[in-house]
């Protein structure tokens, strides 16, 4: 962790490096340096719906120990994702993830029959265990993702676009068709900002600028591990 | 009867009891002056607190489909309730107006000792078991404040009638208690819905129980050092 973070503008500077850094990373590298089949778009939407399950987890757990402002903004993002947004027409993340699988020829069975990658569910539950520690650290931890997939924060694209991206030269299936993956890329600019509206009024201390910081670093980290399980499930597959 | 009946009545069974344990019969024979229902008030609005730290524990744990029920129950708690126009704690706050209360009352207020190791264990429930022991912990709160369940009325009603015997304070001015006479019955209804559809087994009903027998001891605890905090106030 860098030295010196005397400020909450270079707190977020530092969290926009390191969420650039993923990318540069050779998990990320190998993941991103993958060629597509139907197969392995096919296991990469399932394992990425289990992820999405996984961060609702982390979310609640964030809640619980926010206080009672955030917990309301909370409340709010989580409408996003585990319900909709019903007054846009818009449904929950999951059924988007399981309709988005129809185009790789998925139906909802296979999401609910299909083991969790092992490696997964060992970042699955660093995560969790991140989401139960102070709030400060807990909540950097979730919405570092977010940050790491807005395309407003990322040179060169979030993870979804450049995961769409492939999906497209691979596969030939158009963004536009991959409904999860282009909500996302507008989704989570919107969600990005929620750290930052925390941190104006909360990373007022030398202390919780480095609860922040760590709870992030610890968060990408883990981000980084799935990566890799990842990029190895599909080198595994035909 | 089957596994989900048999529960339920074994659930209802345990909310009716607790109002006679001891320490909530002297919790609630403790005669209220206006300090003490200042008091009450305070820790009543910490206390609601606590459930909105338990209950995002307990949708944090949850499946999908509990999440998305927990979620719609935290609307009202958290959001907004539209039998009243706004969240439970604004409605604890607003409450607090008709004893003499201020909003810094509420900011500034401390937790007892004993208060905190309740809040304490009720959190170590929602976050460290499975999750119907969790969910079922933080449900049965409400159903012990479900007079349609509890026969003499529920927490909130009973406390809204000592203001109004005690302190001539209308219960319908106690806006809070008042709400949740209502929202705690249906909130327990809504919830109390999803035991029938993942209480399967043996095991399953257990886990339920655990968190069942468990919250209502943490109950016991806070009731009875409420009643002892509002005796110290003279």
């Amino acid at each position: 962790m860098g030295a010196g973070i005397n400020s909450t503008e270079a707190m977020w500077e530092e969290l926009v490096r390191l969420c650039n850094a993923q990318f540069n990373t050779p998990p990320f590298r190998r993941l991103l340096g993958a060629t597509f089949t139907e197969e392995r778009a096919q296991q990469y939407s399932i394992q990425m719906a289990y992820y999405v399950q996984n961060r609702r987890d982390c979310w609640g757990y964030v809640q619980g120990s926010a206080p009672f402002e955030i917990k309301k903004l909370i409340w709010q993002h989580e409408e996003d994702e585990l319900i909709g947004r019903k007054t846009e027409g818009k449904v929950d993340h999951m059924t988007l993830a399981i309709k988005e699988g129809e185009v790789f020829g998925l139906c909802a069975d296979a999401f609910e029959h299909t083991a969790r990658l092992e490696g997964g569910e060992v970042c699955f539950s660093a995560w969790i265990r991140l989401a139960q520690r102070s709030w400060l650290e807990a909540i950097a931890g979730s919405a570092i993702l977010e940050m790491r997939n807005s395309g407003e924060l990322i040179k060169g694209g979030s993870l979804s676009r450049r995961i769409a991206e492939l999906f497209e030269r691979d596969l030939g299936v158009p963004m536009k068709k991959q409904i999860n993956n282009a909500e996302h890329v507008v989704m989570d600019v919107e969600h990005a900002h929620l750290l930052m509206q925390v941190a104006s009024k909360y990373a007022n201390t030398e202390s919780a600028r480095r609860a922040i910081l760590r709870g992030a670093e610890e968060s990408l980290m883990i981000d980084r591990v799935y990566r890799g399980h990842l990029a190895d499930m599909l080198a595994a597959l035909p | 009867m089957n596994l989900g009946d048999d529960l339920l009545t074994t659930l209802d069974q345990m909310v009716n009891e607790q109002f006679d344990s001891i320490e909530f019969k002297n919790f609630l024979a403790v005669p209220l002056t206006m300090e003490r229902g200042r008091f009450y008030v305070v820790q009543n609005a910490l206390y609601t607190s606590n459930r909105r730290d338990c209950w995002a524990y307990v949708q944090g744990g949850a499946p999908l489909e509990v999440k998305r029920v927990i979620w719609e129950h935290e609307s009202d708690e958290l959001i907004n309730d539209p039998r009243c126009g706004m969240d439970h704690y604004a409605l604890t706050v607003k409450q607090g107006e008709v004893i003499g209360l201020k909003p810094e009352d509420f900011e500034n207020a401390e937790i007892p000792s004993m208060v905190r190791a309740c809040f304490y264990a009720w959190h170590h429930i929602a976050m460290h078991n499975h999750w119907l022991t969790a969910y079922t912990a933080s449900h049965m709160l409400e159903r012990r404040n479900n007079g349609k369940i509890v026969k003499g009325g529920g927490m909130s009603f009973r406390v809204g009638k000592k203001f109004e015997n005690e302190l001539g304070i209308n219960l319908k001015k106690m806006i809070s208690l008042d709400v949740h006479v209502v929202a705690d019955t249906e909130h327990s209804e809504n919830i109390s819905e999803m035991f029938e559809r993942y209480v399967k087994s043996a095991e399953d009903r257990d886990l339920v129980l655990k968190g069942a027998q468990e919250s209502m001891s943490i109950d016991r605890a806070y009731r009875g050092a409420l009643g002892y905090y509002m005796e110290q106030i003279k």
